[in-house]
């Protein structure tokens, strides 16, 4: 069982959350070129490792959130937040 | 607050009911409830007075739950349901508060007794022990696969636990209550409400 740490209910079974998936930044409709939204849509990092992931407490708050998981280990900690150095582990 | 249409349960089944036992389901569907959504930490926020998690009881017998962040269920006798929502208005705010009569749209039942929380972690995954949801604990969970908003609420008798869910899922949901609590020998209340 995946224990994932929301941060308004704490500790939940994953099967209470949906998984939102990697963690992008839009790019701007405006501006963005074709081969951007297509990196948006479709590409993804994938790592053996730390990846930023956004979830949906669904059975909770909620509310959606976004998390630091290592995909090696299932570890999770908080994103930095601007201006921090490096997040908290949650 | 327009007056609602005679109100019918979503439990449609029959079951042979029992005035008291170690441990009771009961359909309390029929109680009024309202949900309120207004911004966290706003003024109206301040007016119900039930941070998310927890619970507060109100004039007349209401009962205010933070059921999640910026969202609240009102439940209790009618009339100190209508007195708590009436209150919003009386805020002094230029923020966005929104109340719904829930009454119709979803189903409430109680499960009283000793052995409730060993029932309950049977189709809920909450740590339903004192220590982690004391007496006005609020919670939203799955429970038997339902998403649903569970309040504590002891008054002066055993722990008593409120189950809010969808209609739709009502009569499922208490069907699977009654399954989880077959073993410990629960017994159907007659509905009330």
């Amino acid at each position: 069982m995946l224990l994932v740490p929301c941060p308004n209910c704490g500790p939940r079974n994953s099967a209470d959350l949906r998984y939102g998936g990697e963690s992008h930044a839009r790019p701007d409709p405006a501006t963005a070129t074709p081969q951007q939204w297509r990196g948006y849509l479709y590409l993804r990092d994938n790592p053996a490792g730390w990846l930023r992931e956004t979830w949906y407490c669904r059975s909770g708050c909620r509310r959606w959130f976004t998390l630091e998981r290592n995909t090696a280990t299932n570890e999770f900690r908080t994103p930095p937040m601007p201006g921090d150095k490096r997040g908290g582990k949650a | 607050m327009a007056e609602s249409p005679a109100f019918e349960s979503p439990v449609v089944r029959s079951y042979e009911s029992s005035s008291g036992g170690p441990l009771m389901l009961t359909d309390a569907s029929a109680t009024t409830k309202w949900l309120v959504r207004a911004e966290t930490g706003g003024a109206a926020a301040d007016r119900m007075d039930a941070p998310f998690g927890s619970s507060r009881t109100a004039g007349g017998g209401a009962f205010v739950m933070g059921s999640r962040p910026g969202e609240w269920i009102v439940t209790g006798p009618a009339d100190a349901v209508a007195e708590v929502v009436a209150g919003l208005d009386g805020v002094d705010s230029s923020e966005f508060v929104t109340a719904l009569d829930w009454t119709h749209g979803r189903a409430l039942f109680l499960v009283t007794g000793t052995d409730a929380p060993r029932m309950l972690e049977k189709v809920c995954s909450l740590d339903w022990s004192d220590a982690m949801t004391p007496n006005g604990a609020v919670a939203s969970a799955s429970v038997a696969k339902v998403t649903c908003d569970i309040a504590r609420y002891d008054g002066d008798s055993a722990p008593t636990y409120m189950i809010f869910c969808d209609r739709s899922f009502g009569q499922y949901l208490f069907d699977a209550l009654i399954d989880a609590g077959d073993e410990f020998g629960l017994a159907v209340g007659l509905p009330n409400g």
